[in-house]
């Protein structure tokens, strides 16, 4: 078990050091806009110039999630991202292929994936393990197990986050092949502090996750996954579900077989809308519902957001 | 608590198998050399795989879906790596691989008939995600399950060899292939020039005269195996991984600290990690990339590690360049291959001892001693550091 | 009024992305890399070589030379002019 003791989020939605979000929180609207706190109550002056949008919400965040969990430093770093920093690897690609002579470094400098935890070591002069997964659709559930080895391996409190940036360009590329997706494309940031030690501050538990690549049986494995945590579909109180063009009935085809009980279910790339890692933003979403509804005992989401990846995460509440 | 390597796997500057390589090495040939394969300026130096992208697609029997340089050269290395393994419903296997650009090769020939307005191809996109590197690899292979990619920059190749290990100790996996791709890119290329490190010349690591890096280009990876996956397979353990750390430098985005912190944390603890005292490491494979800022910076954190009795050191950069995420696991296969052969290879081009430090790296290539254990290090942007040791022992 | 010092002012402020910055705010004399100054660092420096050659076509090839030059709006101004004559 691994408990939830800090959660931020900064999204298109009202998210940011705002506890309870999940009961109020509507659907997105095709306009809807990232919605972002003054990052110089969060981000030296010095560094905040040259951030882009996801170093500006990743540091934020992170310093927000430090600040609520009420410890010095987290012994660990670790960032999941399916794209990177978008905004800065397309200002520097285009300068090399526009611009005869010397280029400006800042933005190849930002383009590298380790940009976030890089940026967050550097914002709180933290020295511990600084890691960062890219694996697409489920570069945050990677980077969440790679954090629960490090608790059993003897870190106490480790910040793990994900986030991602969206770039207009994005839009024309998935009009160009044809992606019709039923959501827009967004950007957004969720980082937590998760601990080995039950405290008074854990929103939930993480009890297990996994990331599965190239997956054929999708049903097959979330069974496997439930049956490994001994739990059976029934026991879920919610599950948490991305719904995306493979949908029948309100529900991805590919998981019609395990009989989820609609009422059960959320979409939750409705509220989030769609970026590679908005899983992490569905943790945030489904802690905040935790620790609102203590009814809510047993919560899966279930990332199918891309057909061939999988990514599986079971929080259980903290009292379960 | 260390891990057993069974299978290597490797393509860089100096040549496309483990066994060129190793003859490069030997021969102290560096791979390093104007630019023909990349459009670039004439006369660019660099470490480029000689081999196109179309022979490999034929060597390799890809069809003619996209597919960028990164994920080609990765997938030369893990078979070679992989060799004649089968698949077992009985041995749970996963994929790390590491990459800082990704499919960036296919995107520049994307972004240019684009910005000519050409009729460009949307779908070369689909291999620009650093993720989409490793699944093309782990799909050829018949790897489904645990594929990941980590992207630290120039640390990226270890810190995949230190998961790997991690994940078969946690029983997560019973065998996994780790390593690093990494492709010459127009991208990276310029990038390094819009810092003023990329040298004109060819590189000198710890050199006095130092003033930059060559990039070049490569992949390696490892395979790596538990007991109960060697039962099985009946492998041969070829060295293990007997220590791992990764810190924070926590001190300038690009720029290593004067103080060596980080580094010297990377070092102190993988030596801890490993259980090995400073006198039983042989050779250090360091970071050594040739600029002015990383060898200085190394050699403060190897004398605040081994203080005046520094082991037998090198950079290998100056034979392959730096490739980047590839760099810490073609030198995790260049320290197999020292301790397999009990050689220690040289730091070409070093003349001069860096003045602040006055270390003195290898020069020319050592023979006589046994090599038991190595430390290699691996240092990247955003002041991400990693240090692994192997042995021939556990 | 000096007009190569006020443009470079807006030129750094420009490059530099200086948020809250006015072109009022930079003495002539303060220390570019100071924290007393503007706080600038080694990318910056970086940014300031390209900025010379964008605006004012000069080139400097070693980094060393842009730490002297760039001292000061007062030493940037009296670098570009003496490259310049």
């Amino acid at each position: 078990m691994y408990y939830i003791s800090a959660a931020s989020t900064i999204s298109h939605q009202p998210t940011f050091q705002n506890v309870g979000f999940s009961t109020h929180i509507e659907p997105l609207q095709e306009t809807s806009v990232l919605l972002t706190p003054d990052y110089k109550g969060f981000i030296d002056a010095g560094l905040l110039r040259r951030m882009s949008k996801i170093l500006r919400m990743s540091v934020a965040c992170a310093k927000d999630c430090i600040g609520q969990a009420g410890i010095d430093q987290p012994d660990a770093i670790i960032v999941g991202t399916g794209l990177g920093c978008l905004l800065d690897t397309e200002k520097f690609l285009n300068n090399v292929l526009t611009i005869e002579g010397l280029l400006p470094p800042t933005s190849f400098i930002q383009s590298t994936h380790n940009t976030m935890a890089g940026q967050i070591s550097l914002s709180i002069g933290n020295h511990g393990y600084n890691m960062t997964h890219t694996q697409n659709s489920i570069s945050f559930e990677n980077a969440l197990l790679d954090a629960m080895l490090l608790l059993e391996e003897g870190e106490r409190n480790v910040l793990i986050g994900a986030a991602d940036e969206a770039i207009d360009f994005l839009n024309v590329i998935s009009e160009k092949l044809h992606l019709q997706l039923q959501h827009s494309l967004t950007s957004g940031a969720s980082f937590f502090i998760l601990s080995k030690q039950k405290n008074d501050h854990a929103l939930a538990c993480v009890k297990d996750t996994q990331a599965i690549g190239l997956v054929n049986d999708v049903t097959g494995q979330i069974k496997d996954f439930l049956a490994g945590n001994e739990m059976k579909v029934q026991d879920l109180d919610l599950v948490l579900l991305p719904g995306t063009s493979h949908h029948s009935d309100g529900l991805p085809a590919s998981l019609a077989s395990l009989n989820l009980e609609e009422n059960k279910c959320v979409d939750y790339l409705r509220f989030s809308g769609i970026y590679p890692t908005a899983s992490a933003f569905a943790m945030h979403l489904a802690a905040d519902k935790m620790k609102a509804d203590k009814s809510l005992k047993n919560v899966l989401i279930c990332n199918t957001l891309i057909q061939s990846n999988l990514g599986l995460t079971l929080l259980q509440s903290v009292e379960a | 608590m260390s891990v057993r390597v069974t299978g290597i796997g490797i393509i860089s500057a100096i040549g496309l198998t483990v066994a060129e390589n190793l003859r490069s090495l030997k021969e102290s040939r560096s791979g390093i050399g104007p630019v023909q394969y990349l459009e670039e300026e004439e006369g660019l130096l660099v470490g480029e795989v000689k081999m196109s992208d179309q022979t490999l697609k034929n060597e390799l029997g890809i069809g003619s879906k996209a597919i960028s340089r990164t994920s080609l050269l990765g997938l030369k290395a893990a078979k070679e790596a992989w060799g004649e393994n089968q698949h077992s419903k009985k041995i749970r296997t996963g994929i790390i691989s590491s990459t800082s650009v990704g499919g960036m090769d296919r995107t520049e020939d994307f972004y240019k008939t684009y910005l000519a307005g050409t009729n460009p191809d949307y779908k070369l996109l689909k291999t620009h995600d650093s993720g989409n590197t490793t699944e093309r690899i782990a799909a050829e292979l018949g790897i489904s399950g645990y594929i990941n990619t980590l992207s630290t920059a120039c640390s990226s190749g270890a810190n995949a060899i230190m998961l790997g290990a991690r994940l078969l100790l946690s029983g997560k996996l019973d065998r996994v292939l780790v390593g690093g791709s990494d492709a010459l890119t127009k991208f990276t290329i310029n990038g390094f020039r819009s810092l003023m490190i990329y040298d004109d010349q060819w590189c000198r690591p710890f050199d006095e005269t130092r003033s930059g890096l060559n990039l070049g280009e490569g992949a390696a990876f490892l395979l790596l195996e538990n007991d109960s996956s060697i039962d099985i397979s009946g492998n041969k353990t070829i060295g293990y991984v007997n220590g791992w750390a990764n810190a924070a430098d926590a001190y300038h985005q690009t720029a290593s600290s004067p103080d060596g912190k980080g580094a010297t944390l990377a070092i102190t603890n993988a030596l801890e990690k490993s259980g090995f005292a400073l006198s039983d490491i042989s050779y250090i494979n360091a970071h050594g990339t040739g600029t002015k800022n990383n060898d200085l910076s190394e050699s403060v954190a190897l004398r605040n590690v081994f203080g005046e009795n520094i082991p037998s050191f090198s950079s290998t950069k100056s034979f392959t360049g730096h490739t980047l995420a590839a760099a810490g696991a073609i030198e995790a296969v260049f320290s197999i291959l020292a301790i397999q052969h009990d050689l220690i290879f040289p730091n070409l081009n070093y003349k001069i001892p860096i003045a602040e430090t006055g270390l003195e790296p290898v020069a020319s290539l050592q023979t006589e001693k046994p090599v038991k254990a190595v430390l290699s290090n691996s240092f990247g942007f955003g002041g991400n550091n990693s240090s692994l040791v192997f042995s021939n022992h556990d | 009024m000096d007009n190569l010092k006020e443009d470079l002012k807006k030129q750094i402020i420009e490059q530099l992305n200086l948020e809250d910055i006015t072109p009022t705010d930079i003495a002539d004399d303060a220390l570019l890399f100071d924290d007393g100054g503007l706080g600038l660092d080694s990318i910056d420096a970086l940014e300031l070589i390209v900025l010379l050659e964008k605006y004012h076509g000069i080139q400097v090839v070693n980094p060393e030379e842009g730490k002297v030059a760039f001292r000061s709006i007062d030493t940037m101004a009296e670098y570009i002019r003496k490259r310049k004559s």
